[in-house]
């Protein structure tokens, strides 16, 4: 992904790669599929994590008193997730970006 | 195996009755629901309450000229009303709704609440379902979400309800509780499948904004991420997928239907009350905090027992301007995507055609295009359909329908 790009000395290469793939797997979040995260140089994959597929994200209930509520929150919900990235097939909220920036700190 | 059911059209001119009985003896730390705690509450309130609703029911006779198709009481706890209140509450619906005795006619309740001669005022009355809180057969379990009853009483209510002639029985259960693990909650289910219900539906819990729950998870994590709020103190969503997906399983072992993503029921049982929200049906809801919907308009009576009386006594409307919306096109299409979607016969192309004017497939076009190679909808000629193995994650795809 070009916008997580980043130019580096080789000699700290893997360690701030698996920085940055462990800490995109905690700001990632679970979706339908399974995402793996990897960082590569070139071809070679220097390290790897992966956000495992979502299990649950349902409504446990939707009865007549609920319906307004609960489809308004379905759009709610909706806007919110308009404002990540789409990467994909994947959904990238902005924290990521920062993420590479921050990777020292 | 494949079940092919035909949908029934929507009718506007038989709506499905709810009667909304806001009390309960205690409220349970995770409900959200519109109810008084009967041991906190004056004791004229549910006098009160019944004088309301005998006015209310009186004037909205005019909206169902041809009668209801169906009638669920509902809240709250119904049963936790005194035998003479619950009379008489049977005894306005009988006169201002008569109901064919065939119509399903439902009453949901609580273990602890139930005596022989309530019972015997239901089914005198021509109920013919009922709808036990039962959540648990754990003390434990039932104690660290506030519920006052206890497993026994549980077991008792369902004898009694036996005893009483109600043959057509569902059970409430809650899975995801505090504390619960895999092997607690298949106890339960497994308990739960010894007495025969006709009909079961299971609830993953949900911390609902401004419950005792949630307040107290809150405190715990000190209001971090959401997520947060379930770290340490309840079952994690993979814990949860797996309790739904055994559940699912072990009950399509026994001859249940998943007919929806949390009802679950013999061939015969499905509840129709309910069945008739989600096929986008109308309904009529009476009593404060009961929602109804009629002819496209969708409105709430104001959640204040005093105020929905007071109202009512003085000729005014007991509805809650601020929960009154006219549900646009679009709105109602969205409805019928989010609620067919989690029904097991799913969609129907024709009746969709029928009551909006357009195909939902071409509405939708872009949203079927995105999940064409992920196997998320199942479709033949007549109905539109989601992968079963979605169903515990169905929002991720229900939200692009709205």
């Amino acid at each position: 992904m070009d916008a997580l790009s980043f130019i580096i000395h080789r000699a700290k290469s893997y360690n701030r790669g698996r920085k940055l793939v462990e800490k995109l797997r905690g700001i990632i979040p679970r979706q339908m599929f399974e995402i793996p995260i990897q960082s590569v140089i070139g071809n070679k994959v220097i390290a790897r994590e992966t956000v495992s597929a979502m299990r649950k994200d349902v409504l446990s209930k939707c009865y007549g008193g609920d319906i307004s509520r609960k489809r308004k929150l379905l759009e709610k919900q909706k806007v919110g997730k308009k404002r990540m990235k789409q990467v994909g097939n994947v959904e990238v909220p902005q924290d990521a970006f920062m993420a590479v920036l921050k990777i020292d700190d | 195996m494949h079940f092919k059911i035909k949908q029934e059209r929507v009718c506007t001119r038989m709506p499905s009755l709810y009667i909304h009985v806001p009390f309960c003896i205690q409220k349970c730390d995770y409900c959200a629901f519109y109810s008084h705690s009967l041991v906190d509450s004056p004791e004229d309130l549910i006098s009160v309450y019944l004088e309301g609703l005998e006015v209310e029911m009186t004037k909205r006779q005019k909206d169902a000229p041809q009668g209801v198709s169906s009638l669920f009481i509902g809240g709250g706890t119904p049963t936790a009303l005194k035998a003479v209140e619950l009379e008489r509450l049977m005894k306005m619906i009988h006169r201002c709704f008569p109901m064919n005795e065939g119509a399903e006619k439902t009453v949901e309740g609580n273990p602890g609440t139930l005596t022989d001669e309530k019972l015997t005022i239901l089914r005198r009355y021509g109920i013919n379902r009922f709808s036990l809180g039962v959540q648990a057969f754990d003390d434990s379990l039932l104690s660290a979400v506030g519920r006052i009853h206890t497993a026994r009483q549980a077991r008792e209510a369902i004898g009694r309800l036996r005893s009483a002639g109600f043959d057509n029985l569902n059970l409430d259960l809650m899975f995801g509780l505090p504390g619960q693990d895999m092997i607690l909650w298949q106890a339960t289910l497994e308990e739960a499948l010894s007495y025969s219900p006709e009909h079961l539906s299971l609830y993953g819990l949900m911390l609902e904004e401004d419950t005792p729950l949630y307040e107290r998870c809150a405190q715990v994590t000190n209001n971090q991420t959401e997520n947060a709020l379930q770290l340490d103190l309840l079952p994690d969503d993979d814990l949860q997928a797996d309790m739904h997906e055994w559940a699912v399983e072990r009950l399509k072992q026994e001859g249940y239907r998943q007919y929806e993503t949390s009802n679950f029921a013999r061939p015969g049982y499905d509840c129709r009350h309910n069945l008739g929200y989600w096929r986008g049906a109308d309904y009529l809801g009476l009593g404060p905090g009961a929602v109804s919907c009629l002819n496209k308009v969708r409105w709430k009576n104001v959640e204040d027992v005093r105020v929905y009386e007071n109202c009512l006594q003085s000729g005014q409307s007991p509805i809650d301007e601020a929960g009154e919306e006219v549900l646009t096109l679009r709105e109602r299409m969205a409805e019928r995507m989010i609620l067919g979607l989690r029904l097991e016969e799913g969609v129907d192309f024709i009746l969709f055609r029928n009551d909006f004017g357009e195909d939902l497939r071409d509405i939708y076009r872009d949203v079927l295009e995105h999940y064409k190679d992920k196997d998320v909808f199942v479709a033949d000629n007549d109905y539109l359909r989601l992968n079963p193995k979605y169903s515990f994650i169905a929002n991720s795809i229900l939200r692009d329908f709205v």
